[in-house]
């Protein structure tokens, strides 16, 4: 049975150290940043601009720039068009 | 190799992209294909680096071997590639400003241009769908795809169209929970007339087989339902569906709650039109391949010489009319830049690309969504997400006599936000369309300026003059 939101069924490649807001996370390399935080249960990465709602990724495809998170201290990066790689520090906004 | 010294530049690589530029590159002309991905291929042609389980399931799909096929040509000498790379802009119809990896920005001005720039999905907004745990059904699967990663092991799915089926079934085959499929489409539309059948015997074979995993699975499948609300404290807990009758209006006391994580959802595809229309390029409206759409004649020459247009943004079709179309604008352009071509299959791929729009005017029309269920959204339900505009804001502002796209856009900052309006310019026309009483064709889509996309102030300035980078704010 699958316990985590990983498809057990894939051979994934080697894990990687990743952290989100300083907590590490697991996440495997070829898989975008969004799909890390996804599978480690963050569905909220930033504020909306003036409603200060939580959001969260939506197209998943790098067209409605809702995923923006910070990645090794750049800000703005959409998590869906970036890989995970090892070291990667990802910072996103849970308040 | 200088920037400068290209013959074509091709915007996109996906199905388009990399079949016109394989054609191209044989030719002997020099091709650069610029994407923004990290990958080529597309959407489609996603999978997981490195997957078995990928390769295995395109063995049974002739287009995706094709395609992969495609993939592994491009590392010819003549065609570079670069991912990663944004097309900010164009200058005079003709040179292409491009962004490299978010740092280098360089300019090309290539003999010919191909915009192969794709779809993007189609919203219909609702109360709550700014909610985290609310992804786009593309979401879903390019999660699935791409990274192996389920949005949610239970997953309610709503909205319109055939793309519905597509994404649950793959969620079914990955051991994903899907709750049910909402369409606000009848069943009774969705069968094809015996001649579109025959046209498409894969494709309908293809879904039938979705449909039979479904039933299989026992999905319940919701015909003429929407989508009323989401709910939830922090992200997603519940969605209230309800029933549309005949005329598309909510039918009081058939509404229903599903408790959920995850909802999927989407509403057919709209062309990515911004780069040729930045070009000069002119655009014709199209209701049934998508809305608008740019103009091209039968050899896919936009009305701006040299400048060439391929796969969905001439009209969504599938991915096999992206194909079809890569190869005839290929043949088009080696023939416009004088040189030699094989093109003895010519008219049988225009032959085969008039099949694939009939079968594009199909797929779309079941995705048309009924205005009723926009106009009756509460009026704080959020259109624009990146300014936080709602439905109230908008219909307030048309009833100031703000009427068009540009209009409400300078009053409300409709679109000014991170997307440019790729989310809601479309849904913003429909608004329009609804409380004006006008025709869809009758509002102007908003117009396109550089830069296209999202680009740090210190990249520009460092392309201006270069080495100055800008004070750090103290």
């Amino acid at each position: 049975m699958m316990t985590g939101l990983r498809i057990d069924h894939i051979q994934r490649r080697e894990r990687l150290q990743v952290s989100v807001n300083g907590r590490p996370i697991t996440a495997f390399r070829g898989e975008s940043v969004l799909a890390a935080l996804v599978a480690s249960g963050y569905l909220i990465l930033r504020r909306s601009h003036k409603l200060k709602e939580g959001r969260g990724a939506l197209c998943g495809v790098g067209v409605c720039y809702e995923c923006l998170v910070s990645v090794n201290g750049l800000p703005n990066q959409r998590a869906c068009m970036v890989e995970v790689e090892d070291g990667m520090e990802i910072e996103i906004d849970e308040a | 190799m200088k920037p400068r010294d290209y013959d074509v530049a091709i915007i996109g690589s996906g199905v388009a992209g990399i079949a016109a530029a394989n054609k191209i590159a044989d030719s002997h002309l020099r091709v650069l294909l610029l994407d923004e991905n990290l990958h080529p291929g597309g959407q489609i042609l996603r999978s997981l680096p490195g997957s078995m389980e990928t390769r295995k399931a395109q063995r049974f799909d002739p287009l995706k071997k094709t395609g992969h096929a495609l993939i592994d040509h491009l590392k010819g000498q003549r065609i570079t590639l670069m991912n990663r790379a944004k097309v900010l802009g164009i200058y005079d119809g003709r040179e292409l400003l491009v962004e490299e990896v978010e740092k280098r920005v360089f300019t090309v001005r290539p003999r010919a241009i191909l915009f192969a720039t794709g779809a993007r999905e189609r919203f219909l907004p609702f109360k709550g769908w700014t909610l985290p745990g609310v992804f786009s059904t593309g979401a879903v699967q390019i999660l699935i795809k791409g990274s192996g990663v389920l949005p949610a092991r239970e997953i309610l799915i709503g909205g319109s169209g055939l793309f519905l089926f597509t994404v649950a079934c793959e969620l079914l085959e990955n051991r994903g929970r899907v709750l049910a499929v909402l369409d606000q489409g009848s069943m009774v539309r969705k069968v094809p007339s015996l001649r579109l059948f025959l046209y498409h015997i894969p494709k309908f074979t293809e879904g039938a087989r979705y449909l039979g995993r479904l039933m299989l699975s026992r999905v319940p499948l919701r015909h003429g339902t929407t989508i009323l609300e989401a709910r939830g404290e922090r992200s997603l807990q519940e969605v209230v569906t309800a029933r549309l009758n005949r005329d598309g209006h909510v039918l009081e006391g058939s509404e229903r709650v599903y408790k959920t994580p995850a909802l999927a959802i989407g509403y057919g595809f709209v062309p990515n039109i911004e780069l040729p229309q930045l070009a000069g390029c002119a655009l014709t409206y199209e209701g049934n391949l998508g809305g608008w759409i740019v103009k091209v004649t039968e050899a896919l020459e936009t009305t701006v010489e040299n400048i060439f247009a391929a796969g969905e943004v001439t009209g969504i079709g599938g991915a096999r009319k992206s194909l079809i179309e890569g190869y005839i604008s290929a043949i088009s352009i080696v023939q416009k830049l004088g040189k030699g071509v094989e093109k003895s299959c010519l008219s049988r791929l225009k032959e085969e690309r008039r099949k694939h729009l009939c079968f594009g005017w199909y797929f779309n029309a079941l995705c048309k969504l009924p205005n009723h269920v926009l106009a009756s959204a509460p009026e704080e339900t959020v259109v624009c997400r990146c300014e936080d505009v709602t439905l109230g804001d908008i219909k307030k502002a048309i009833s100031e006599g703000h009427d068009t796209p540009g209009a409400i856009k300078k009053a409300l900052r409709v679109g000014m936000g991170n997307c440019q309006g790729r989310t809601c310019a479309p849904v913003l026309y429909d608004i329009l369309s609804v409380y004006t009483r006008r025709p869809a064709r009758g509002i102007p889509p908003l117009s396109v300026r550089t830069p296209v996309k999202p680009v740090s102030i210190s990249t520009l300035v460092d392309r201006v003059s270069p080495g100055c980078r800008l004070a750090e704010p103290s």
